[in-house]
């Protein structure tokens, strides 16, 4: 591997890849040493490769997509469960995702490439705490838990309150992530997300805005509003949120939610884009977002009247 | 730590030991002498690096050797068939769809995988460019990447493809 010039080798690897969830979780709670938990491992190689992780030789490596269990998707109990191990490209291949949480499945159709959607992981995405993770947002409108177990128990918090900061998260030492769940959409909700970046294709979000509507086009019964790369994680902004509750979503008071969104953020400039451009780009997106669930609930209630 | 691995790669099985620190890309270059699996950017954005791994196109750079154990791997070599270029190939040739080459062999899978993919009919160009976004070319500008993907979907549809 010397031969390789310009980026980092990878360090002697201890790699394990257990088949069942006991296994797994017994090994967590036993290695020695330095250890990651890994899935596709788009992330993890860049980090070493680019000198943002450095590991000693004989670094312990956990592959958790030797488990079946940890990937997949179906219904259950009035809710969607997606496994911590479930592929990008296999969300967006989902008819039942398609179908049920299109806002998920449209987030996931602008991240990295297809390539890297063919082994990239759910779990992983939320596990690196990337403020810019772009499944964050969608999945914290549509009010997603995340599960994670030890060898000796299981914890489930809200996704909302999951991340610390970039590049941490509430998991405890020792856990895997194996569950992501959020309730399947009623008739009454819609959901719709957008981001931008520097260009369509392969880039790292800008910014990316969800929101959520509960009600009819004559009274939002609940809101939901979150954002990515606007602050240390994914957030949600729930100041914004309170301003749409038992409102009539006309014109103006959309208009108002959005500038209270984009108040109540904290962008930074770099090399993507500064904290102002972020800010007029919140306060828009969250606008026109709004606008298109207002419709959404609107098309719904006329073909039920139908 | 070396690991045993089994791999079926262009439809022939090999037995190979690796480092569990070596990636795939690592494996298909130097061990087995697969050069057309290129290597650049080692970060997943380039695409030169594309193999399809049971079926599916993958940055072979972003993956480790031993994590890709039991897979049916297939490069652009195995697109040939004895010394017959694969039609694919040929659309690439005759449409001027490289300059410099290096891309090709990623593109050139990344396309074989949507076409074989593909139902009946030509394919817009608009599929295409979402297709191959993972693949980087600064030579084409694309254009002559994107017909030759389409003269290929229509070598296939005219029987003209294995």
């Amino acid at each position: 591997m010397n031969q390789f010039i310009g980026s980092r080798a990878l360090p002697d690897l201890v790699y394990h890849r257990p088949n069942t969830l006991d296994d797994l979780l017994g090994l967590v709670k036993g290695v020695e040493g330095d250890y990651r938990v890994v899935a596709g491992c788009t992330d993890f190689i860049p980090a070493i490769r680019g000198g943002k992780w450095r590991f000693a030789d004989g670094i312990n490596v956990v592959d958790i997509r030797g488990v079946k269990s940890l990937s997949g998707i179906r219904e259950e109990n009035g809710e969607i469960v997606l496994g911590a191990a479930t592929r990008l490209s296999d969300i967006l291949a989902s008819p039942l995702i398609r179908e049920k949480a299109p806002a998920l499945a449209d987030a996931v159709s602008q991240m990295a490439s297809p390539q890297v959607r063919n082994t990239a992981t759910v779990g992983g995405n939320l596990c690196m705490a990337s403020p810019a993770a772009d499944t964050a947002p969608p999945l914290l409108v549509l009010d997603a838990k995340v599960t994670w177990r030890t060898a000796d128990g299981e914890e489930t918090a809200p996704l909302n309150k999951f991340f610390l900061g970039p590049g941490t998260t509430v998991l405890s030492p020792r856990s895997v992530l194996t569950e992501i769940r959020f309730p399947v959409p009623g008739s009454d909700e819609a959901a719709r997300r957008t981001r931008m970046g520097q260009r369509t294709a392969f880039v790292c979000s800008i910014i990316s805005v969800a929101v959520w509507l509960k009600g009819s086009p004559e009274n939002i019964e609940a809101a939901r509003i979150a954002m990515g790369a606007v602050a240390p994680t994914p957030i949600r902004i729930t100041v914004a949120e309170a301003a749409l509750a038992g409102k009539k979503p006309d014109e103006a008071t959309l208009a108002e939610a959005a500038k209270t969104a984009a108040a109540h953020i904290a962008p930074i400039d770099d090399l993507r884009a500064s904290a102002e451009y972020r800010k007029s780009l919140a306060e828009t997106l969250t606008r026109r977002l709004l606008a298109a669930c207002v419709e959404d609930l609107t098309a719904y209630k006329k073909s039920k009247t139908k | 730590m070396k690991i045993t691995v089994h791999y079926t790669i262009n439809g022939k099985g090999v037995d190979l030991e690796v480092d569990a620190g070596e990636t795939l890309l690592e494996v298909l270059r130097n061990r087995l002498k697969l050069t057309s699996v290129h290597r650049s950017c080692e970060e997943g954005e380039c695409g030169a690096c594309t193999v399809l791994l049971n079926g599916e196109p993958v940055n072979s750079c972003l993956m480790l050797a031993a994590a890709a154990d039991g897979a049916e791997i297939l490069t652009t070599e195995g697109l040939m068939k004895g010394d017959r270029r694969h039609p694919i190939m040929d659309a690439f040739v005759d449409l001027h769809g490289m300059q410099c080459g290096f891309c090709t062999p990623g593109l050139l899978m990344t396309g074989y995988s949507l076409i074989q993919k593909a139902n009946g009919g030509d394919l817009d160009e608009a599929t295409i460019r979402r297709s191959i976004e993972g693949n980087l070319c600064r030579c084409t500008g694309y254009m002559n990447i994107v017909t030759a993907i389409q003269e290929a979907k229509r070598q296939k549809d005219a029987g003209n493809w294995w």
